[in-house]
């Protein structure tokens, strides 16, 4: 009977040994990135890279493996795939609040003494930029691709037929909402005000919608950076509950079914802000990218139809806006075997044609200097200049390894408070109780105030 | 013994291979703290039960517990299984042409993939959907009521099965007890009540034992026709145990909570082995 199991064992492996890479010679390079119909930007800018890297690297072949979907689906895919060394890619597509998770599982490979030996990450990013990927060892992980800020959009015919005076400014959220109940009141048909706040938008939600809140509150912060602790129970943290609360309860933001939809983003996009249908977005500086002639879905008027301006903080406190700012770099597994190619790979992609590519096409703003200097990069986009500014009032996300959980707890929090299912103040308490468990242990939260 | 093992063999390794491996490893991390990524997935701990104690303070876990039982009992037992004896019922000595339409169209529910099947009620659902259209209403079903789309849509997939098992159950019925009852003056309820049933219960059981056991694990048609939501509104456990496994990265969590269903649907079964037995 041993035999027998063994000839099948043997057989088994005899039938899974086949696949080896070496027995063409050829290395070979797998590289991971999202792809969806409404945003093919990435996946242009990578076949570019790839042709051109295949031309000057023969013998080594690109791989490119697209995952269709948001970017939900595309963390978890990403997060399957680095399970084992055999199924992780060789190069990734990163956002940047997962690189510290993924530091701290030694699946990503510090690039510091590949950096040190490229040009361009002297000459062409800021070290602001340079931080986007370090990890909590002070290694550099990841070589940025875009970078973003974030604040509100709006139409201006809509403000302009609720009596809103244009361009607007508002100065303290209550200006928002003033201005939203206007619109509720003077334009049926319009939604007045939209933003992310339930868990299918993911972490869209907590940074679009609730940092952009928060972190404009006096003193508002997820973490203490002195104490080295999470913070719990701020007044800022219910307050900016109450905001999302004020939206839904008074029935200024899109309807319920809308707001889960998975589809929000490109309702606001395609549809609602086109047709005239919604007054003011909270959403990012990439927004105005969808409507470019070269987009799936250009609108050639929006750029008399749409305003743009900064996000208030909560009664007007200095420095009087708030954004956020976050990013997606190239990232190195730590599984690779070439990893000299693998970089001079990340160095293509990123390189001053591919980063031009890309952020014309997705309208993010890009971190290489020489690429914002280029007049195409700015030509048609107004905005540019507007959010690139922002950066002098912007935040960036405690980028710690317990972020995306942290995280899970605060689109929790919101989506209750988005259907009515508990009140600002009970979801605040929910999100204390639940806190400790999410970053390890009750010494590492502490309660403010 | 050793002339059986030869064209076994292969089949065994593999199913140790792909089948017990997995469970066992995923019975082993229930017990860990393992996640997909960060420091604990390269050095996770042995946590004992603490996955378990936390599942049942767990007010999500509850909720959806709770659904579950809505869903394998709206859905399974009083849905499909009544539904399914109904259509076999009247089916009975009905003509060719009527029989074969009858089964084409809902064994052609069946037939559709899962995904499918939700994307059509997607769209009959929702809000610029068949139903409102025909109904000329702005009503958001699937935010409104998603459990009961849930319900509805499992039965509507799902009937063909219990069709299937009670057709095959019927025909086994011998006529001439039937007609006897009827000759002894029984109405057509009693000789369904007190002829019909009790010669078929046993497969009866046997379909609601199957039935509960799909209907338990169901993922794909909840997943893709609400995706658990709004909320947690339709978020049965299968679901809650997705996303804490896959979107939160907590697979040992995960894994606990699918163990917990695995016990569940365990006890389900022998409850339902037991009644076939007492049975006979």
């Amino acid at each position: 009977m041993k035999r027998v199991l063994i000839a099948s064992l043997l057989l088994l492996t005899a039938c899974s040994s086949t696949e080896q890479p070496s027995t063409t010679g050829v290395k070979e390079l797998e590289v991971l990135y999202k792809v969806e119909p409404t945003w093919p930007h990435l996946e242009k800018m990578l076949q570019n890279a790839k042709k051109q890297y295949e031309a000057a690297h023969p013998g080594v072949t690109i791989k490119l493996t697209p995952v269709q979907g948001n970017n939900e689906v595309y963390y978890t895919k990403l997060a399957l795939l680095n399970r084992s060394a055999d199924s992780a890619p060789d190069l990734y597509y990163h956002d940047t609040f997962q690189v510290n998770a993924d530091v701290a599982a030694g699946k990503l490979s510090p690039l510091d003494d590949y950096l040190a030996k490229w040009p361009d990450w002297q000459a062409q990013y800021a070290d602001s930029v340079k931080q986007a990927a370090k990890g909590g060892d002070d290694k550099i992980y990841g070589v940025p691709i875009s970078t973003d800020t974030r604040g509100l959009w709006y139409h201006k015919d809509v403000l302009a037929k609720a009596g809103i005076q244009v361009p607007w400014e508002p100065k303290t959220w209550n200006d928002v909402l003033t201005a939203a109940r206007a619109i509720k009141q003077k334009v049926p048909g319009a939604i007045p005000f939209t933003m992310y706040s339930t868990k299918i938008h993911g972490e869209a939600s907590t940074m679009q919608g609730f940092e952009m809140l928060l972190y404009g509150t006096p003193g508002g912060t997820l973490y203490d950076e002195t104490r080295k602790k999470w913070l719990t129970g701020s007044k800022g943290f219910t307050d900016s509950l109450t905001f999302v609360n004020t939206v839904y309860r008074e029935e200024l933001g899109p309807k319920l079914a809308d707001a889960h939809n998975a589809k929000l983003g490109d309702k606001v996009t395609l549809e609602w802000f086109p047709k005239g249908e919604l007054g003011i977005a909270l959403d990012g500086a990439w927004m105005s990218a969808a409507w470019r002639p070269t987009a799936p879905k250009p609108w050639p008027e929006w750029q008399d139809k749409i305003g743009w301006t900064r996000m208030p903080t909560q009664n007007g406190e200095a420095p009087g806006a708030v954004s956020m700012s976050g990013g997606w770099v190239m990232a190195m597994s730590s599984y690779t075997t070439f990893k000299q190619e693998a970089f001079d790979f990340i160095t293509t992609a990123t390189n001053k044609d591919n980063t031009l590519l890309y952020s014309v096409g997705t309208g993010d703003l890009t971190p290489r200097k020489d690429v914002a200097e280029d007049p195409s990069y700015t030509k048609d986009n107004p905005t540019i200049k507007f959010w690139t500014d922002l950066a002098s009032v912007t935040h960036y996300r405690p980028a710690f390894e317990e972020y995306p959980k942290v995280s899970n707890q605060i689109q929790e929090a919101m989506e209750a408070v988005t259907t009515g299912a508990q009140s600002p103040e009970e979801a605040a308490r929910t999100y204390a109780e639940r806190l400790p468990s999410a970053v390890g242990g009750p010494d590492k939260v502490a309660a403010t105030g | 013994m050793r002339r059986w093992l030869l064209p076994l063999g292969p089949a065994l390794v593999l199913l140790g291979l792909f089948m017990v491996g997995p469970i066992l490893w995923s019975v082993y991390i229930a017990f860990t703290n393992e996640t997909l990524t960060g420091s604990a997935s390269v050095d996770s701990q042995f946590i004992g039960t603490a996955n378990f104690v936390r599942m049942f303070g767990d007010e999500n876990f509850l909720n959806s517990f709770l659904l579950t039982f809505v869903f394998v009992i709206g859905s399974a037992v009083i849905g499909q299984n009544t539904l399914g004896l109904i259509i076999a019922l009247l089916q009975r000595g009905r003509s060719r042409t009527t029989r074969g339409v009858v089964n084409g169209v809902v064994i052609g529910a069946w037939v559709m993939p899962e995904v499918v099947a939700a994307l059509c009620w997607f769209s009959f659902l929702s809000e610029d959907g068949t139903l409102n259209t025909v109904l000329g209403l702005e009503q958001e079903w699937l935010y409104t009521a998603p459990m009961l789309a849930v319900v509805l849509a499992n039965v509507w997939r799902g009937t063909a099965f219990s069709m299937l098992v009670y057709s095959a159950a019927l025909s086994e019925v011998p006529r001439d007890l039937t007609e006897a009852a009827a000759v002894d003056g029984a109405g057509a309820r009693q000789r369904l009540v007190h002829v019909t049933l009790p010669l078929i219960r046993r497969s009866i059981l046997a379909n609601l034992m199957l039935i509960t056991l799909q209907t338990l694990a169901s993922f794909g048609l909840i997943y893709t026709l609400t995706g658990g939501g709004p909320g947690n509104a339709s978020q049965t456990t299968p679901l809650y145990m997705y996303e804490q496994a896959f979107k939160y990265f907590e697979i040992g969590y995960g894994s606990a909570i699918a163990l917990v269903l695995l016990v569940i649907g365990a006890l389900f079964s022998l409850v339902y082995l037991r009644l076939i037995r007492v049975e006979e």
